[in-house]
């Protein structure tokens, strides 16, 4: 049981703190009478309906994905490079179809226009979905007037128990607004 | 075929490790050269299944970009018959048991438990493709990535039954799960899929860290991740402090417990299997299953054998637990999908009974039961996918309502696979729960056969009242005067009980009703009844096969032995 | 060494398979009469298949014509080894051979009768299946298999019985068919059990013993001891239970007659000539344990002999054709098992045989009548058909002189030689048994004479308001017979009941007939008890064991004059009598009522059983086993919806249950830390 001891004492130290922290900001720190202005933001002025979208260009996640192609390849690439005299022709033939599914990745990225930055020029989309449908269609859903606000929580499932027996696709704009407060 | 890069004198088989230097692990050295030998038949259904997801990569890169109905399916499905081919070309290599080996740098293990998930996988790939074509260009999202997804998928489940070592199996079940995540959310415009592949997404990241903290534990008491050197350093050993050991086995439990559902590990799955696309769900819930407990059997009996009365009373409870709740949770569902959900949990109950008996008896009849369940529940969520509706507009157990009268064919299918999934005799499910049970009877655990027993009793009528839903009529739905129905074809609109109908069907139509939805709450009784239309469902060429191939193996299955036999003959011990 | 001609046993099986598949996938859009002739070609290509493999056993030596020919193994678990597998031997080639035989003649016949049936191609599907399930029952190499086809012939009986189930009678005997049976069935499953906990095996050959290289084993070859007296004797009893139910003997008689409210093709096929001899064909397959129980078998005979008593009184004053029909079946039925009874089991498959082909007929003949007469039953109405309908006299009547056992007509041989084998074992066993000869010759003239001599009373309308019509009627039919009268003008309409005057059925009804005249004219040739003529018997010797004392030739031919003499006085006594319809003396209501059997078995049912029926009922349906029901299903649904709050969609709280489960884990573990 020796051996544990300091495992366990860590753990102590580290419910201490935690513990610890929360109490001291509790016991120390201001404690503001709180009211719906109070709660608002900017504590006054009409309050959000809803979250304020933060939408990035799908594009800049496929710049990040070239990155991390070339990046994968280059780490694999040092090692190789150290122990290319042992490793010998089965470190190379290895070496060269890891480097070959990199750059089927690559290719793939490339086709789906990772690196065209010109506007609107593959509008169309290969899925046969038209374009209306699949961008517009989104942001009038999540912005339509009457639809119901979202939830306190971001993911709390419309689908769960409850709306599943209530039915009925009718629930289901609701989360779709938090998405991107949860990927961003 | 036998490579060894490099001539490695004496080859790395199990039994060679015992007497040779087994710590090189396979790292045999010749002539100066660190080469590794690679038995490359012994992964060739990864292979099989990487090179597919490239080369759809590669077309997909270098064809026009416009739509090619069934190309995509059709590579999918026929890198799935390929690696089921394969598997069963391995099989047979396999009856010689000097074939047997540990290749790979130790990582890989060849034998008959690899061969069986083989093509247990590649049957998968096939029927998931089969069944996806028509949903996803019926929801305008078809095109080469689910199918991607979907065979890399494949083949880290492949990876995770063929690991011989925890990292190799980390390594597949990290593969299996990221394809799942994102294929769960692939359907770009409805709201629950994405908000389901978030969730798998987070829970499943927590389980993957349980199960590599396990993993790490495990390597802190053995010092080892591979499967064969920890059971030789446990046999060796006397471990007096074993209280790293067993927190490491039990967060491997909890890990691999979270990908095949077992209860308690099992919240996210209704959520998902309800967002996620549905011929997804039915691949998802026979792979992920299967790879799972792949996993779990091949780290519990090869690797901890010696520590089999420490795990055998954690399985017991996550399997009682599962059966049970799984079965009762499935009464009360009003959604399909989450029915299915449940359904599948209970499932995997009783593969966890089989695995816990912890026999030659148990093991095979968990590698029985689910090579069958595939097959049973990627045709059910495929008939799940043709009622639903263009943007799985209906999910809810309302819409299977009729199917006798929309399409005789698909409900007398539909049938068949609920009975198998209640496991009515002459059917595969039957076998397999028959199999388990009696493997724990032959340990001598009269009360978890009992309490299988009653789970089966139990979630038969959950599928019963999908069953008999599906033979209430379609009674059309009361419009409004002089307007005459949308898909009906024009026929005039009556009342259920209208003076057209005859009284006597009216009134066995109402004892279905009121036997269907029994123990239903009143909104879910209501939901259940929403008449769907009646208008003829047609289904596409592909799933129709898949359909039928599942509900013909499902009957095969159950009244012939080659698959009970394929299961009898794996073997999950060191031969020594 | 299987000789490849026997393999065609696969197909007699697979064939009204593959025909019940067609036309259950394609039934309905090959309508009619494109169903039918599936059905009937799949039972002719069964016929062909049985004739092969049948002329395949015969290239071998007599004593080495058995074959087992394992399709596959289900369920080779645990000790119960279960095959589907076809046993060919001779028992079964010659069930085999007249199953599909008469099938294939009667499938023929109901696509003429069945003709603008609604349910035509589901008359064919359920056809088809059954000749399936009988192929199944009759040639499976296990009980169990055998317990398959008998149950899937059970079903085809209830869904065929039921076949117009708008037709309250007929839902009602259908259902009363199937619970008679069932009683039955329950026997022949615990048989099964006792079985295989004596045997450790289900199979024929491991039980019986079987011809192995031309020589009996196991118990066929007489080991003696090899089964405890008692043990044989429980086994047998049950099986009997079993076969009574499944061949309507006393007291499981009662579903038989009540299952003519179904067509009359499959009265003629199901509950004639086939099905309710399947009791006779499995207590002939267990000759060899039957042989060791000699309790059973003094229960058998007199069961067998009883019954055939009992049944042909009755049938001596029904007034509806195919109900005396019936009875007459039920009589010659147990006729097969007083044979079985007294170790005669060559001879029971022989009146089996000759039973099938003029039984068939009969019902076949039946039916003509009736589809001539626009769906007439009473004899009583009948009457003078023979001039309208000259194809089916003839052929009925070759019927009734083989079952009122002239010779040299089928039906006088093996009644002829089961009698003798009676005699030999007790004589009052025969003394009933020639007597009920005699009155099976009776009725069976009765109903002949009713129904093709006398007055056509079916032309004479029954008692209308306006009795103008009566006259025209009798007029009608007295100048279709061509009498002479001139009164009949030619504008008269036809009788009111009647749409047209009687005649032949077309060809694809009369075919069968004249086929299975010719069967009851000579049938008795496959069995000639001279001259090395007798077939029948060399071919089933090895599979039986030697009966005891054999009549000898004289007694023989003392016994055949005797029972021959009461035959033909019965049939005089009918043939004169019955010219006339009406004698009240000769039909006492005890006998029209049936000894009044039904009835008591109703009123015992209705009366105090019901009361406590209904009073157990109340309390354990209503009180104990609802409340338990409607208990714990309430408790389920409530812990479902209790459960179901924790699965509230919000991942934290998915993750929180995922954390407790694997402190949960964690905490069991650290329990067992050190043990």
């Amino acid at each position: 049981m020796d051996q544990y001891l300091p495992l366990l004492l860590i753990f102590a130290l580290g419910l201490v703190f935690a513990v610890g922290s929360f109490a001291a900001s509790r016991m120390l720190g201001p404690r503001p009478r709180l009211n719906p202005a109070k709660l608002g933001p900017f504590e006054s002025g009409i309050a959000p309906r809803r979250e304020p979208p933060a939408r990035f260009p799908v594009r800049f996640y496929l710049v990040a994905m070239i990155f991390i192609i070339f990046d994968i390849e280059i780490v694999f690439l040092y090692p190789l490079a150290v122990m290319f005299n042992q490793l010998g022709l089965f470190g190379l033939v290895e070496m060269a179809s890891f480097a070959l599914v990199v750059f089927v990745a690559f290719a793939y990225l490339v086709s789906e226009g990772a690196l065209d930055w010109g506007p609107g020029k593959r509008a169309g989309s290969r899925s046969g979905a038209p374009v209306t449908r699949s961008v517009s269609a989104t942001v009038r859903r999540v912005s339509r007037p009457g639809a119901p606000t979202p939830q306190a929580s971001p993911w709390a499932a419309r689908g769960g128990e409850a709306a599943a027996a209530a039915g009925g696709p009718a629930a289901s704009p609701a989360s779709a607004a938090p998405k991107a407060r949860v990927v961003g | 075929m036998t490579i060894f890069a490099g001539t490695a004198g004496p080859g790395c088989t199990i039994s060679n490790l015992v007497t040779s230097e087994a710590k090189v692990s396979g790292l045999c050295t010749a002539k100066g050269s660190l080469s590794i030998p690679v038995e490359y038949r012994s992964i060739a259904p990864v292979l099989i299944l990487g090179v597919a997801a490239l080369v759809l990569l590669v077309l997909s890169a270098t064809l026009p970009k416009r739509r090619y109905p069934g190309l995509w399916a059709g590579l999918t499905a026929l890198a799935g018959i390929a690696t089921t081919v394969d598997g069963i070309v391995q099989w047979a290599n396999l009856d010689n048991p000097a074939n047997t080996a540990l290749t790979v740098g130790g990582q890989v293990l060849y034998d008959h438990f690899s061969a069986f998930f083989a093509i247990l996988f590649g049957c998968a790939t096939t029927l998931g493709a089969a069944i996806s074509d028509s949903y996803l260009s019926r929801e305008a999202l078809d095109g080469p990535e689910p199918y991607v997804l979907m065979l890399a998928c494949s083949a880290g489940a492949v990876l995770m039954a063929e690991a011989a070592g925890l990292i190799t199996l980390f390594l597949g079940l990290e593969v299996l799960s990221i394809s799942l995540y994102t294929m769960t959310a692939y359907h770009r415009r409805r709201a629950a899929s994405g908000e389901a592949g978030l969730k798998y997404f987070i829970l499943g990241s927590f389980s993957s860290a349980v199960f590599i903290y396990g993993a790490a534990l495990v390597y802190g008491a053995t010092g080892s991740t591979q499967y064969f050197e920890i059971f030789q350093f446990l046999t060796g050993t006397v471990v007096v402090h074993d209280g790293v050991l067993l927190a490491g086995m039990a967060l491997l439990v909890a890990g691999l417990g979270f990908k095949v559902a077992a209860v308690p590990f099992h919240f996210w799955a209704p959520d998902v299997y309800q967002g996620a696309p549905t011929p997804f769900v039915g691949y998802m819930a026979a792979v992920a299953k299967a790879a799972g407990f792949a996993g779990l059997l091949r780290a519990l009996m090869l690797a901890l054998p010696t520590q089999v009365s420490s795990w055998r009373p954690a399985i017991w409870v996550l399997a009682v637990a599962s059966v049970l709740v799984g079965s009762v949770m499935a009464l009360v569902q009003a959604d399909l999908k989450r029915l299915l959900a449940y359904s599948s949990i209970s499932q995997a109950g009783y593969v966890l009974i089989g695995l816990q008996a912890g026999t030659q008896a148990g093991w095979s009849a968990a590698s029985f039961y689910l090579f069958t369940y595939l097959f049973m529940v990627v045709g059910t969520f495929a008939v799940v996918g043709l009622t639903q509706g263009r943007g799985e507009v209906r999910n809810d157990l309302g819409s299977i309502r009729g199917l006798g009268q929309r399409n005789p064919w698909l409900a007398g299918g539909m049938l068949v696979l609920l009975l198998a999934q209640a496991g009515v005799p002459l059917t595969s499910g039957f076998l397999g729960k028959w199999l388990v049970i009696s493997a724990v009877i032959g340990k001598g655990q009269y009360e978890l056969a009992l309490i299988g027993m009653v789970g089966a009793a139990i979630a038969a009528f959950a599928y019963l009242r999908v069953a008999l839903l599906m033979y209430v009529p379609a009674a059309p739905t009361p419009a409004r005067p002089g307007q005459p129905r949308g898909e009906g074809g024009g026929e005039p609109a009556v009342a259920p009980t209208g003076p057209g109908a005859p009284s006597g069907l009216a009134e066995v139509a109402g004892d279905l009703e009121a036997l269907a939805t029994a123990g239903l709450g009143a909104t879910a009784t209501a939901v259940a009844l929403r008449a769907p239309s009646t208008a003829r469902l047609r289904v596409p060429r592909a799933t129709a096969a898949a359909i039928a191939v599942c509900v013909a193996f499902t009957v095969f299955a159950g009244v012939s032995t080659p698959v009970l036999s394929l299961a009898h003959s794996i073997g999950l011990t060191w031969s020594l | 060494m299987t000789p490849a001609a026997v393999n065609a046993a696969y197909a007699v099986v697979a064939l009204p398979l593959a025909g019940f598949v067609a036309n259950l996938v394609l039934g309905r859009r090959l309508g009619e009469p494109k169903a039918g002739w599936v059905g009937t070609l799949a039972a002719t290509g069964a016929f062909a298949a049985a004739l092969v493999a049948w002329v395949g056993a015969l290239g071998q030596p007599s004593a080495s014509r058995s074959f087992d020919l394992k399709v596959f193994t289900w369920f080779p678990v645990a000790g119960l080894h279960v095959n589907v597998g076809l046993l060919v031997d001779p028992l079964s080639l010659t069930m085999a051979l007249f199953v599909t035989g008469v099938s294939a003649a009667i499938h023929l016949y109901s696509i003429g009768y069945m003709h603008r049936d609604p349910g035509f191609d589901r008359f064919f599907v359920y056809l088809n299946l059954f000749l399936f399930s009988m192929a199944v029952l009759v040639m499976a190499d296990n009980f169990l298999f055998s317990f398959l086809g008998w149950e899937g012939v059970g079903f085809c009986s209830y869904g065929l019985i039921g076949f117009w189930f708008q037709r309250e009678v007929a839902a009602v005997a259908a259902k009363k068919a199937f619970v008679t049976n069932r009683a039955g069935d329950m026997g022949f499953l615990l048989a099964m059990f006792l079985l295989f906990a004596h045997f450790g095996s289900l199979n024929y050959s491991a039980v019986l013993g079987g011809l192995v290289g031309g020589h009996p084993t196991g118990l066929l070859a007489g080991a003696p001891g090899a089964v405890p007296g008692t043990t044989a004797t429980a086994i047998t009893l049950l099986l009997f239970l079993g076969a009574v139910g499944k061949s309507a003997q006393l007291p499981l008689y009662m579903w038989l007659p009540d299952a003519m409210e179904g067509p009359t093709p499959i009265s003629a096929l199901i509950h004639a000539a086939t099905m309710v001899t399947a009791g006779v064909y499995l207590m002939a397959r267990v000759a060899p344990l039957l042989h060791y129980a000699h309790a059973t078998a003094w229960v058998v005979a007199c069961v067998g002999v009883s019954t055939a008593f009992l049944a042909a009184t009755i049938a001596c004053a029904q007034d509806d054709i195919k109900k005396a029909l019936a009875y007459s079946t039920i009589s010659q039925l147990g006729y097969m098992f007083l044979a079985v009874g007294v170790g005669d089991y060559t001879d029971g498959v022989f009146h089996m045989l000759t039973h099938a082909f003029f039984k068939a007929l009969l019902f076949l003949g039946a039916g003509a009548v009736i589809h001539a007469l626009a769906d007439r039953q009473d004899m009583k109405q009948m009457g003078g058909l023979a001039r309208y309908l000259p194809v089916t006299a003839v052929t009925f009547g070759a019927a009734w002189l083989a079952i009122s056992g002239i010779p040299p007509f089928a039906g006088f041989w093996s009644k002829d030689a089961i009698l003798a084998s009676a005699w030999e074992m007790n004589k009052v066993l025969w003394a009933i048994g020639a007597l009920t000869a005699a009155l099976t010759a009776y009725y069976m003239s009765r109903q002949f004479a009713l129904v093709f001599t006398g007055r056509a009373r079916w032309a004479e309308a029954r008692p209308t308001p306006g009795g103008a019509l009566a006259g025209a009627g009798a007029a009608f039919a007295e100048g279709e017979a061509g009498a002479g009268h001139a009164a009949s003008g030619p504008g008269l309409p036809p009788p009111p009941h009647l749409e047209a005057r009687p005649r032949d059925p077309s060809w694809v009804m009369a075919a069968p007939l004249v086929v299975l005249a010719i069967a009851s004219v000579l049938g008795g040739g496959i069995n000639f008890p001279a001259w090395h003529l007798d077939f029948l018997s060399r071919f089933l010797h090895p599979l039986f064991p030697a009966t005891g004392a054999v009549a000898s030739t004289a007694t023989k031919w003392a016994l055949s004059v005797v029972t021959t003499i009461l035959s033909l006085g019965g049939l005089a006594f009918g043939l004169a009598t019955w010219r006339t319809a009406e004698h009240p003396v000769l039909e006492p209501s005890f006998l029209r009522r049936a000894w009044y059997i039904d009835d008591t078995v109703s009123a015992a049912v209705s009366g105090p059983v019901q009361a406590l029926a209904d009073g157990l009922a109340y309390v354990m349906d209503r009180r104990l086993v609802d409340g338990f029901v409607n208990g714990v299903a309430g408790l389920l649904a409530t812990s479902g919806r209790a459960l179901r709050r924790v699965q509230n969609g919000y991942v934290r709280s998915y993750a929180f249950g995922l954390s407790v489960g694997v402190i949960a884990l964690l905490a069991y573990v650290a329990f067992r830390v050190g043990s």
